[in-house]
């Protein structure tokens, strides 16, 4: 995504940039972490498609996605996040998966 | 189809229920409400004849949606949607207040588009226009700067502390004006250039959606619903004058789009005298019109010297004509219930 013009940067002292920097580089772990868990996921919806070809049983199962949104809001709930955003990432990550069996 | 729920609704009734809606293939979204929640069915309906939705605990009444719009429908969701635009000091439509836009029609040079950021802001406008890729009825006439235009606004919006709000014509342009601009304006002659309106469904930036000229309101909602069903629900709907027999203005502004609009959607609604009329005489009683009607904003072209603009001279304010519109612009707005910000005068943006 686009980075937030409007969003003014004010630089202060030496000790928070230092602190502002080691935030930013554990983001960017972070953000590495989940790229390699969604295309871990990835992976093993692909193994899941086969498995389904294999067994003659429909790639899309609406009924198990939306179990699996249930899932993900009562684990943000747990977390402490906003259920209704988590909700809309997890339609973006079974999307990933879907694609990823679909294109099989 | 839309569920209201029983009063306190619990977590695990409310997530029972979307479950049981998601799991034959709809997507559900949920407005709560202070006394009731209410989920709305996002699909093709038929999924949803065999499940027995009354039955689910925490479902008080299960209701068809008659309007063949949902995200955008007041029935979705009841409360107005307040779009801000820009950082914390920028601008909020749908909000108490009149929010204005204003500027020129398109992007000349850097010290013109600056001159008129000062002007308007100090005027109490609250965001900048500029039109940078335009859509012209004629090949021939000026097509607009384009990127470099995208950098003037983005320096004068640095400079200057108001957001910025231009057209984007094509899905190819959207990532380079959502990267310069804090708000992307679908233009009239794009209303219903649905890849368009789908790829900026899918932009973390608010959306300006200008009516066609020929659009029944019907079709500007389903417009929105487009932009909303991909993601984005920041949406700003804009009356800018529809086609009729009149001739001897540009287009007729539809004045009762207005009230019809704020009746079936919560997304606010603005207008553009400036296109509506044709004509800067007109701009003014038809802004106070609009203001009147309801309006919760207005776009206006603005120019230093509007004799020799590049495009729309003849429907443009010269900044001091703009300074005059505004300050009579206030007890209309007071009437209708809604204040005015003031204008900011003193120096640039620290």
């Amino acid at each position: 995504m686009t980075s937030e013009p409007g969003g003014g940067r004010r630089e202060a002292g030496a000790a928070p940039t230092d602190a502002l920097a080691r935030c930013r580089k554990e983001i960017e772990r972070i953000d590495a972490d989940i790229v390699r868990l969604l295309a871990d996921r990835v992976r093993i919806g692909r193994e899941i498609g086969s498995l389904k070809k294999a067994a003659g049983r429909p790639t899309i199962d609406p009924a198990r996605e939306a179990e699996v949104i249930r899932r993900a809001s009562e684990l943000a709930r747990d977390a402490g996040l906003l259920d209704e955003p988590v909700r809309a990432i997890f339609w973006q990550v079974i999307g990933l998966s879907r694609r990823a069996q679909v294109d099989e | 189809m839309i569920i209201i729920t029983r009063p306190h609704i619990t977590d695990a009734e409310l997530d029972h229920i979307r479950e049981k809606i998601e799991s034959v293939g709809m997507r559900t979204h949920v407005s709560r409400g202070e006394h009731r929640t209410v989920i709305g069915c996002i699909g093709d309906e038929s999924l949803l004849a065999e499940v027995p939705l009354k039955q689910l605990p925490g479902v008080e009444s299960v209701m068809p949606v008659l309007k063949p719009y949902r995200l955008a429908s007041r029935e979705f969701v009841a409360a107005p949607t307040v779009v801000r635009v820009g950082d914390a000091r920028g601008a909020a439509f749908g909000g108490r207040d009149i929010a204005t836009i204003a500027g020129p029609c398109s992007v000349e040079n850097r010290a013109m588009l600056r001159d008129t950021a000062i002007a308007v802001r100090s005027a109490g406008a609250s965001v900048l226009r500029g039109g940078a890729f335009k859509p012209r009825t004629s090949p021939y006439s000026f097509q607009g700067l384009g990127v470099e235009a995208l950098k003037m606004l983005a320096e004068v919006r640095a400079e200057v502390g108001l957001p910025v709000v231009t057209e984007v014509m094509d899905t190819r342009q959207i990532d380079i004006v959502a990267a310069h601009a804090d708000m992307l304006q679908i233009g009239a002659r794009n209303m219903q250039n649905f890849s368009l309106l789908a790829e900026v469904g899918r932009v973390q930036r608010p959306v300006l959606l200008k009516r066609g000229l020929s659009a029944t309101i019907n079709e500007l909602l389903m417009a929105a619903e487009y932009i909303m069903s991909h993601g984005n629900r920041e949406v700003v709907l804009c009356e800018r004058g529809i086609r009729t027999f009149e001739n001897a203005t540009r287009n007729t502004l539809d004045v009762s789009a207005i009230p019809v609009l704020k009746r079936e959607t919560h997304l606010p609604v603005i207008v553009d005298p400036s296109h509506a009329g044709g004509d800067a005489d007109l701009v003014a009683p038809l802004a106070f019109a609009a203001i009147a009607a309801g309006a919760d904003g207005l776009i206006i072209e603005v120019h230093p010297d509007p004799e020799n603009a590049l495009s729309d001279g003849d429907q443009s304010l010269s900044h001091e004509a703009f300074a005059t519109v505004m300050q009579r612009l206030r007890p209309f707005a007071h009437a209708a219930g809604r204040g005015m910000p003031t204008g900011v005068s003193a120096g640039v943006a620290a």
